[in-house]
């Protein structure tokens, strides 16, 4: 490592990614060829699960094994670059932090959710705070897994101290960190701008709005559920994406971020 | 503590291991100043050296690469520095036995260096990492609680812990792992001063005691290296001092008396806070005549409390004098900082009555805490204990600019005092970086000249001298004098007996001490009757 | 809350059987319930979970109090999302109160029930979990048994000590930021402010947290080799029976839902 460690030259760089790239096809070609057989293992009307179509349970299988496969061919592609210390404990605090950050905002959630009980899909808004810690995870670290587990990591410090949904927390956590980690997989942890970040958040926006129409709002009419996920999403653009960009950015200049990957952009005086 | 221990297992003597750099030099990633180069230093098995040099000169760079702490991502390297005959970074990760460690390192920040929840699970930490069998590791534990004189149980609650006991812990953490070499880095830097006592207590009982060792006995005791701007506490243990300059390598070395007797006045100027003999002539204290000093501020039967506690200190009595400093002085939690946050308006208190007189409170009521935050800034200013609480803009002018114009003034006259602010506390040519990016002395006086820019009548400060070197020390002296002839009425939470003693004896200050609940004057200022 | 207290607390028995068992058996059956629990929204499920999981209660430990205790906020959330789901979810059945656009149905009503039930049904292992665990055993299971990677185990055990912290570190910089002039002056101002705040809260704690990274470091964590444990964590047969009760559970909740008919997948 040092000076000579990472590929110095265009050249050199063209190359290496030309060959991680490779790699990644193959999972990702796995993946979504496994999830399409699900799919159309599902298709005939007529075997039936305990009263529901197959379907119910073949699409969101084929789903997550697709996005699974896609993951997967984004971490084979960048399996040189492992955790240091530092990595693994900067992503844990800024995981508690995010913690901390869920109960200053459940607090004031209940206050703030009072007037939109009026159209109960606009209560999707207020979730973007929830998803901030597994995209600025992201942006900080830089390595894979970081928005999954910081995420984790902000739930369970969530679930610890005690929150109106109890255990279910931490899976949420897990879920909304892989929304995320699914889209920087996908852009070979190579990308960490702006549109990068907007894509995470919008993809966590995506994550949450499905569970929640799923486990809690089952029974809303599909144009509520429809208006409930488009709101989780531009939550999740406007202060999970746009803001741990923004974050990320000034974290930066103030020089905390000096020993990771994402501190060596910004240059010194 | 004093009982000496009987143990099964006695812990593995620590082999001394020596330090060795040629020509080192490093510069961390992303910068383009060098932290040191070309230092050329050689430290025996056994030795007990302090190493010195001004804020920022790379010391703790220096510690942090013996233990091989630095690895290639984090920057560059020039020359060779080796412990134990091999190269640092080899040295941490090879070739020991199970629980032992080459090198050991003990940090600044309390709060940073526990790692687990009760004292004996953290101490057991450093063995786990380091491979020893389970059924070694408690009796080791044992024996590095009781080597540091740790006063509690290993299952006693870490965050229960004071700083200094904090730094202790740590200690025998490191303790247990029976470094050759063990170095500190600034440990009292961030503990009071009866925790530093404690701590230097500590360390010197683990090198004297040695189980079967003689305290003389280079065999069976560490090496010792300590970094510190604090030195008096450290010279009973230390027999050589090293110095070393930024970006540069060793200036001077010597046993302890020589190098302070040759370098002691520039040293201090540096930032050094060499033993008082070796400093330079201190300023007459001048002082002034004073007229009965006008009252600003004034608490009457006062009882503040921390968070949802009890209150801490209740029935306190006091008035805050225009052109006087007031001490608030006391032991570590007996509600300095909890005053001083009621004292600037920006808590309330749970019962009695703070009050400014008319003449101050000029217009709006005369409860601070009620005030609103623009009308604070310009009558009450607060320095806080740790200065990066208060950034709040992205560079220092912008910084400087925030009060005034929250408090309404015009666009040039703030340029005009930002200026002014800036030259004084030398700060203009930091004009454009981020307050965070300085240096603790820089952040220090960032932080006053912020309380500063808008003109309060009352300036409240939290353990301003905490941590910092003599040059900053100096630099608060020489401003807190000048704000009190200028009429500022000062008020001060403090553990530093220097900074009350200065003060005292210009004659302008008063003391109450704070503690077990309550509050009482000490010292009437004394009332000169001419001018020096 | 484990967090910001010692291990275990007092009114918790901690010789009873489910109190005393490997952490990850306790956190298996919490997953499992979960899991099976969230597939279906129907109130014969939860319900029968809900009564099987309170009938266990005297073998963790912990009594009707202090369930309540620490769960009510679980209670709390769970009446909301029912009502909600009353009065504003698909309706079916015969209408029971029609008030404008809220309309409360049968259904509706049935399914609100529902919905309250299953969070508190999933919610209440939660609760036990927390309760009768040391977040340190806890990490010691998650590591030695559940073989996860031991360096992001302890990492985040490390770290969370430092959320004690960052409630009076926020506090002082909300005194802080008055005494600057800032924070009292209408929703946008009290914005930027806080998201300043925010700001120098995440700058501090990711410098303790470099801090943290180096004194870890300094003792030895990452190192290559093999790392050993000062306290064990291991299954035991015991542990077997916390599991198997958890599976008893779930078997069930499900079958009793299923014969009762209103067991259907939720997925949709």
């Amino acid at each position: 490592m040092g000076t000579t460690g990472t590929t110095s030259t265009k050249a050199g760089r063209g190359r290496a990614s030309g060959a991680s790239s490779r790699r990644a096809v193959v999972p990702a070609v796995i993946g979504l060829a496994v999830a399409a057989t699900v799919w159309v293992v599902g298709l005939p009307d007529r075997p039936n699960i305990l009263g529901s179509p197959l379907a119910d349970l073949t699409i969101p299988v084929a789903i997550l094994v697709g996005l699974a496969g896609l993951w997967l061919a984004g971490w084979t592609s960048t399996t040189r670059e492992t955790w240091r210390v530092v990595d693994i404990v900067t992503a844990s605090v800024l995981g508690v932090a995010g913690g901390f950050l869920f109960v200053l905002w459940n607090l004031s959630w209940e206050v703030v959710k009072a007037p939109l009980a009026a159209f109960p899909p606009a209560s999707g808004l207020g979730v973007g705070i929830w998803l901030l810690p597994g995209v600025l995870g992201a942006l900080v670290i830089r390595k894979p897994g970081a928005a999954v587990y910081t995420e984790l990591v902000a739930a369970v410090v969530s679930a610890l101290v005690g929150n109106q949904w109890g255990f279910s927390t931490v899976w949420y956590g897990f879920l909304e960190g892989l929304g995320p980690e699914v889209l920087f997989a996908i852009l070979l942890y190579r990308r960490f701008g702006l549109t990068a970040a907007v894509g995470g958040g919008a993809a966590a926006g995506v994550v949450v709005g499905l569970l929640d129409t799923f486990l809690y709002y089952p029974e809303f009419s599909p144009a509520f559920k429809t208006a409930y996920i488009a709101a989780t999403i531009v939550s999740g653009v406007v202060v999970a994406g746009f803001g741990s960009w923004a974050l990320t950015k000034a974290l930066a200049r103030t020089g905390a971020l000096s020993s990771l990957a994402s501190g060596r952009d910004a240059r010194r005086i | 503590m004093g009982v000496p221990l009987v143990s099964a297992t006695p812990p593995a003597a620590a082999t001394a291991v020596g330090l060795t750099a040629r020509g080192w030099g490093w510069r961390h990633s992303g910068r383009k100043a060098w932290a040191l180069r070309g230092v050329d230093l050689e430290i025996a098995p056994g030795e007990r050296v302090l190493l010195l040099g001004p804020s920022g000169a790379g010391k703790s760079t220096l510690l942090a690469a013996a233990a091989g702490l630095l690895d290639d991502g984090a920057g560059e390297a020039e020359g060779g520095l080796f412990t134990d005959g091999l190269d640092a970074r080899v040295a941490r990760q090879t070739g020991t036995e199970p629980g032992v460690s080459r090198t050991g390192l003990v940090l600044q920040d309390p709060d940073a260096q526990t790692v687990l929840a009760r004292c004996g699970d953290d101490v057991a930490f450093g063995l786990e990492n380091h491979g020893l069998p389970a059924g070694l590791i408690w009796p080791r534990v044992d024996d590095a609680l009781h080597a540091v004189g740790f006063p509690y149980a290993p299952g006693h609650a870490t965050s229960a812990l004071s700083g200094g006991e904090r730094q202790r812990l740590a200690l025998a953490g490191v303790v247990a792992m029976s470094p050759g070499l063990l170095m500190l880095d600034e440990p009292t830097a961030m503990i009071d001063p009866d925790g530093a006592r404690m701590l230097v207590r500590s360390v010197a009982r683990v090198l004297g005691g040695a189980v079967g060792g003689a305290p003389d006995d280079g065999a069976s005791s560490a090496t010792l290296i300590v970094v510190e701007h604090r030195v008096e506490q450290w010279l009973g243990l230390v027999t050589r001092v090293v110095v070393v300059e930024p970006g540069g390598g060793v200036i001077a070395d010597g046993p302890a008396l020589e190098v302070f007797a040759e370098q002691g006045p520039a040293l201090f100027r540096l930032g050094v806070w060499v033993p008082r003999r070796f400093r330079p002539a201190a300023p007459v204290p001048r002082t002034s005549v004073l007229a009965e000093p006008v009252v600003v501020l004034r608490a009457a039967g006062l009882a503040v409390r921390r968070a949802k506690l009890p209150p801490v200190l209740t029935a306190v009595d006091l008035d805050v004098r225009a052109g006087e400093v007031l001490f608030l002085t006391g032991p570590n939690g007996a509600g300095k900082s909890t005053l001083a946050l009621a004292l600037a308006g920006l808590t309330a208190p749970v019962a009695g009555d703070l009050s400014a007189t008319p003449a101050m409170a000029a217009g709006v009521g005369p409860r601070p805490v009620r005030w609103r935050a623009r009308d604070l800034v310009t009558r009450i200013g607060m320095v806080f204990q740790e200065p990066q609480h208060q950034f709040v803009a992205a560079t220092v002018e912008a910084e400087l600019a925030v009060g005034p114009h929250r408090a309404g003034v015009g666009a040039q006259e703030t340029a005009a005092r930002t200026a002014e602010v800036l030259a004084r506390l030398r700060l203009d040519r930091l004009a454009l970086a981020n307050p965070f990016t300085l240096s603790g002395g820089e952040q220090r006086r960032l932080s006053v000249a912020t309380a500063l820019v808008t003109r309060p009548k009352v300036l409240i400060l939290d353990e301003p001298t905490f941590g910092q070197d003599s040059r900053t020390w100096t630099e608060l002296v020489d401003l807190l004098r000048e704000l009190l002839d200028g009429g500022t009425a000062v008020v001060c939470a403090t553990h530093d007996r220097d900074l009350v003693d200065v003060f005292v004896a210009d004659g302008r200050a008063r003391e109450l001490r704070v503690a077990d609940g309550g509050a009482r004057e000490i010292h009437a200022s004394a009332r000169p009757t001419a001018t020096a | 809350m484990s967090i910001l207290q010692l291990g275990v607390e007092s009114d918790v028995r901690a010789g009873a059987v489910v109190a005393r068992a490997n952490p990850v058996a306790k956190l298996a059956v919490a997953l499992l319930i979960s899991v099976m629990l969230l597939l279906t929204v129907d109130v014969v499920t939860a319900g029968t979970a809900l009564v099987l999981e309170l009938a266990a209660l005297p073998w963790c430990g912990l009594s009707a109090r202090g369930l309540v205790r620490r769960g009510w906020i679980v209670l709390a959330g769970a009446v909301p999302a029912g009502l909600v789901t009353g009065w504003l979810g698909v309706d079916s059945g015969n209408v029971l109160v029609a008030v404008g656009p809220v309309t409360v149905t049968q259904g509706s009503l049935l399914a609100g029930c529902a919905i309250a039930l299953r969070i508190l049904s999933v919610g209440l292992p939660g609760v036990v979990l927390l309760a009768t665990t040391d977040p340190t055993d806890l990490a010691d299971a998650l590591a030695q048994v559940a073989r996860l990677p031991h360096r992001f185990v302890l990492a985040a055990l490390a770290a969370m000590r430092l959320f004690a912290l960052m409630g009076s570190e926020w506090d002082s910089l909300g005194a802080a930021r008055r005494a600057r002039g800032l924070g009292d002056d209408g929703a946008i101002g009290r914005t930027r402010t806080i998201v300043g705040q925010v700001l120098a809260l995440l700058v501090l704690v990711i410098r303790r947290g470099t801090r943290l990274s180096i004194a870890m470091e300094a003792r030895g964590f990452g190192r290559p080799g093999p790392r050993t444990w000062a306290r064990e964590s291991r299954l035991r047969w015991s542990d077997a029976v916390v599991m198997a009760g958890g599976v008893v559970i779930v078997t069930a909740a499900t079958v009793a839902g299923l014969l009762a008919g209103t067991w259907h997948l939720a997925l949709t």
